[in-house]
């Protein structure tokens, strides 16, 4: 299906869709292009902003100057994670949390992770380590194992719930079921838990985890919360599926499986791009493009033996050195240099050295972002998203 | 203490070779093995069942023993042999005098070959670079060395034989010069136990010289490091050699779902030494491309390297060195078997268990070649339609293994050590290289009580980091997707750095 835009956004994930949202409510006419769903339905659902200190907006200062936060004033940030919050409470997915303070949240290990905006689901995942904390796991759940959060904590019990499934999928499913919740509450009252909070994997439901939670709450009048597990993660597919709604409910145009197949330029102007995949190939005309594949593990960025391509316009990308360095000997050390790759900007997100001047860029594939080494991951898509469609809202 | 009359050293190929081969002459043996089974050079090779067509025009005799050992196993292997035939394949450029010596060797050493024209070729492996000149058809096989050892140590067991991995030769016992026992610790209890006997063997491949050393002898031989990459993909269903003097890269074996492709061969000084060098794999990789260009964008899963144990010559090339093997005996009541291959391991195993009848007296006949390996029938897993029936409670998605197949073993073997599992049921060794199920198999693991939830962690990390390690030198393309996503999981989700 052909189309004419203000906007075309190349890309599905956290950023371009947060600059759709933003576009549609200028009042732009905006099309979204995503080879697939994107990989925030692997993450945790949770909104890191900056894992550093207490406060992620202090840390930011300390970041270096050539990191894409640094392209966002205090205020664009602060706006764009209320507007994804707006936007998420809209859509049935409200998040909690203070941009001014760093949440920890407990991981299936037993261990922390830092973010700081969470689904309501986890509102009480940060809690004091002296505190009973009583684990729900369900039979034969392959990827959850109570005993690393028990053994961690000694103010802790486990109870094991069988569900009758094994996939963290598959039990959501039954948790959709109102009989299901049913049995589920009236065993879980008759545990007769003493005191302290509940804390059970993310399985809580898809489209109604908001209602499914706050029932087992109010019916057990205690703290409950949910743990984010390994993909496919039930909050990363909540958050994915609130955005998209509020995508389709703007009147924003999804072009779904569908990658660029060859672009039209005149000057400094990319005018359309075609578009090839499932079903018939597509020109989409555009005044301005926004460019949010993300890095290599979206497919944003592809890399070679010994070189790396940008895969949508074949822009310039920067890459720390050669392959021998693109790595550390150890896994677990913070960042490796391979996280630097990206596209290059100037202040207004254009890409440099590639003379288009109606191309903006936003999200991971960014250079310097080296997203994991600072745990700024959502944050990051999001602020530049909605800074990059300020930009290029104005133009288009 | 342990009373045996055979210690053999090493659970590589030829030292599972030469239990089965005592076990069924019903001389009492126990091995000793400071790892699990084919964890040093058997483990790391290729898995080609050599014909013997690669070192026919060079090293004859080592050809000669190729054959007639892959007939061999060919007919007591059926469950871990894959007769899948091999290809030599001539390129453009390639020598054509060559050629003419690969033939004319081949025939003297009795390995069949067909010449194949380009298109008949293209026919059997359609993925080989349309290009080529000719391709000669060779008896080449696929074989999984880990089975292979397994099975040799079931007819062991099935005999008494005393089996000790994760148990480490710390002193050899000597009394009058001569040795008569061993000093052993086991690796995770650091236990010391003493194991006594009337002949050593010494089958400890690349270690050899380190074994020697501690009953005060030495063997003379030259380390050569040979690294590998593995596919995710089968690009052919034949082993495909290039047709020229051997160099870098000129093997590719199908092995189950993946494809191995090597070698290198670097002499190193310490058997240990397994780093793969990214510039290995560049040149294995774009070698490899010119025989199955798909190899070009397929996905690296993996790189490993293996040290092999040469026999010693005088400096120049190692290819040049014979892949034959020699018999050394100390006089001190220590054997050392060296060199060889994995090809000859039942040969090396039949030739040292010889000598020590021949030092006992006695004259039972070796059988190994005509009895068929033992428990083929109960191989777990094998073959794959087997693991297909069962599709409940799959904990290794990409190698069909379940959660039951994982605490079956974590029971039997009572293991602390996820490499075991991964070995006898293949968890693990598919595309996401354990990426995900390793966390699953430990989790399982503590809930036998077989380990603590922290023991577990700490394994967890160590795996991590070791299959980084293998996984870092090939890390471009679509295997750079897949290891930031792993690494988002295991830094981002599970907060795994915190582990110490």
């Amino acid at each position: 299906m052909n189309g004419t835009y203000d906007v075309v956004i190349i890309g599905g994930g956290m950023s371009g869709m947060m600059a759709a949202v933003a576009l549609a409510d200028m009042g732009r006419k905006v099309a979204v292009v995503s080879r697939g769903d994107p990989v925030c339905c692997l993450s945790t659902g949770c909104i890191d902003v900056l894992a550093a200190g207490n406060d992620p907006l202090e840390g930011i200062g300390s970041l270096p100057d050539n990191h894409p936060y640094r392209l966002v004033g205090e205020d664009t940030l602060k706006a764009s994670l209320e507007m994804f919050r707006t936007v998420m409470s809209e859509e049935r997915g409200a998040y909690v949390g203070d941009v001014h303070a760093n949440r920890r949240i407990l991981t299936p290990l037993g261990r922390h992770k830092i973010t700081c905006l969470v689904p309501v689901t986890m509102e009480f995942a940060d809690f004091h380590s002296d505190e009973y904390i009583h684990v729900i796991s369900f039979n034969e759940m392959k990827d959850f194992y109570p005993n690393y959060i028990t053994s961690r904590y000694k103010n802790s019990g486990c109870s094991i719930f069988d569900a009758g499934v094994s996939t963290t999928m598959s039990i959501a499913e039954r948790f959709e079921n109102r009989q299901f919740l049913e049995e589920f509450i009236s065993w879980l009252k008759g545990l007769d838990i003493p005191e302290g909070r509940i804390a059970i994997p993310a399985v809580l439901g898809m489209h109604f985890a908001v209602n499914v939670y706050n029932e087992i709450s109010a019916e057990l009048g205690r703290k409950v919360f949910e743990i984010p597990t390994l993909p496919p993660s039930m909050p990363g597919l909540r958050l994915f599926d609130g955005l998209k709604n509020a995508l389709l409910k703007r009147g924003v145009n999804l072009y779904w499986g569908k990658e660029i197949y060859s672009v039209e330029k005149s000057g400094s102007q990319i005018e359309a791009v075609t578009l090839a995949g499932a079903g018939r190939s597509a020109r989409v005309q555009g005044n301005a493009f926004i460019l949010a594949t993300g890095s290599f593990v979206s497919g944003g960025l592809h890399a070679s033996m010994d070189a790396a391509t940008e895969t949508a316009f074949d822009l310039p990308v920067y890459l720390p050195g050669k392959r021998e360095s693109w790595f550390n000997d150890d896994f677990f050390a913070p960042g490796h240099a391979i996280e630097k790759s990206g596209i290059c900007v100037d202040q207004s997100f254009r890409p440099v050295d590639s003379r288009i001047e109606n191309l903006f860029v936003c999200g991971s594939i960014l250079a310097f972002s080296e997203v994991m080494k600072y745990g700024c991951g959502h944050g990051m898509a999001i602020a530049t998203g909605v800074a990059a469609a300020n930009v290029c809202g104005e133009l288009a | 203490m342990i009373k045996t009359d055979v210690i053999i050293i090493g659970g590589g190929s030829t030292g599972c070779g030469v239990a089965r081969d005592l076990a069924l002459r019903g001389i009492p043996h126990c091995l000793i093995e400071k790892g699990d089974f084919a964890a040093g050079a058997t483990g790391a090779c290729h898995g080609l069942l050599h014909s013997g067509g690669r070192y026919a025009v060079n090293d004859p005799e080592a050809a000669a023993e190729c054959l007639s050992e892959n007939m061999i196993l060919r007919k007591i292997g059926t469950k871990c042999v894959e007769q899948t035939g091999g290809l030599f394949v001539r390129l453009p450029g390639d020598s054509k005098r060559f050629r003419d010596m690969f033939l004319k060797s081949c025939e003297e050493t009795g390995i069949s070959t067909e010449v194949l024209s380009p298109s008949r070729a293209l026919e059997l492996v359609p993925s080989l670079n349309s290009s080529l000149e000719e391709a000669i058809k060779v008896p080449d096989c696929s074989i999984d060395p880990f089975r292979l050892c397994m099975l040799n140590i079931t007819s062991s067991q099935k005999r008494g034989g005393e089996i000790l991995t994760h148990n480490k030769v710390i002193d050899i016992i000597r009394e009058h010069g001569r040795c008569v026992g061993v000093k052993v610790q086991e690796e995770s209890t650091s236990e010391v136990r003493e194991i006594r006997g009337k002949i050593i063997i010494n089958a400890a491949g690349a270690w050899g010289n380190k074994i020697a050393s501690l009953a005060g002898s030495g063997v003379p031989m030259t380390l050569s490091k040979g690294s590998l990459i593995v596919t995710n993909h089968r690009l052919t269903n034949m082993v495909i050699n290039r047709l020229r003097p051997s160099s870098d890269g000129d093997i590719i074996v199908p092995n189950e779902a993946v494809c191995l492709a090597g070698t290198t061969s670097i002499t190193v000084n310490d058997p240990d030494e397994s780093e793969v060098d990214p510039a290995e794999v560049d040149i294995i990789a774009t070698q490899a491309q010119q025989m199955l260009p798909d190899f070009g964008t397929t996905r690296l899963i993996r790189t490993y390297a293996g040290v092999r144990p040469l026999l010693k010559a005088d400096g120049g090339d190692d290819r040049k060195i014979s892949r034959g093997f020699r018999i050394i005996d100390h006089k001190n009541g220590m054997l050392s078997i060296m060199g060889g291959k994995l090809t000859t391991y039942r040969l090396m195993a039949e030739k040292i268990s010889d000598r020590v009848m021949e030092a006992f007296g006695l004259k039972t006949r070796c059988r190994t070649a005509e009895v068929p390996l033992e428990g083929q029938e109960e191989l777990h897993g094998y073959p794959l339609s087997s693991r297909l029936k069962i599709l409940e409670n799959i904990v290794c998605e990409c190698e069909l293994v379940t959660a039951d197949d994982v605490e079956k073993i974590a029971r039997e073997i009572g293991t602390r050590h996820i490499g075991d599992i991964q070995h006898r049921t293949r968890l693990g060794m598919g595309p996401c290289q354990g990426g995900f199920c390793t966390y699953r198999a430990l989790g399982i693991m503590q809930e036998t009580g077989k380990m603590t939830p922290e023991e577990s962690m700490q394994v967890l990390r160590e795996f991590l980091q070791r299959r980084f390690k293998g996984i870092k030198p090939a890390l471009w393309g679509d295997q750079l997707r897949e290891e930031q996503l792993i690494e988002s999981i295991y830094l981002g989700i599970l907060g795994m750095e915190q582990v110490q």
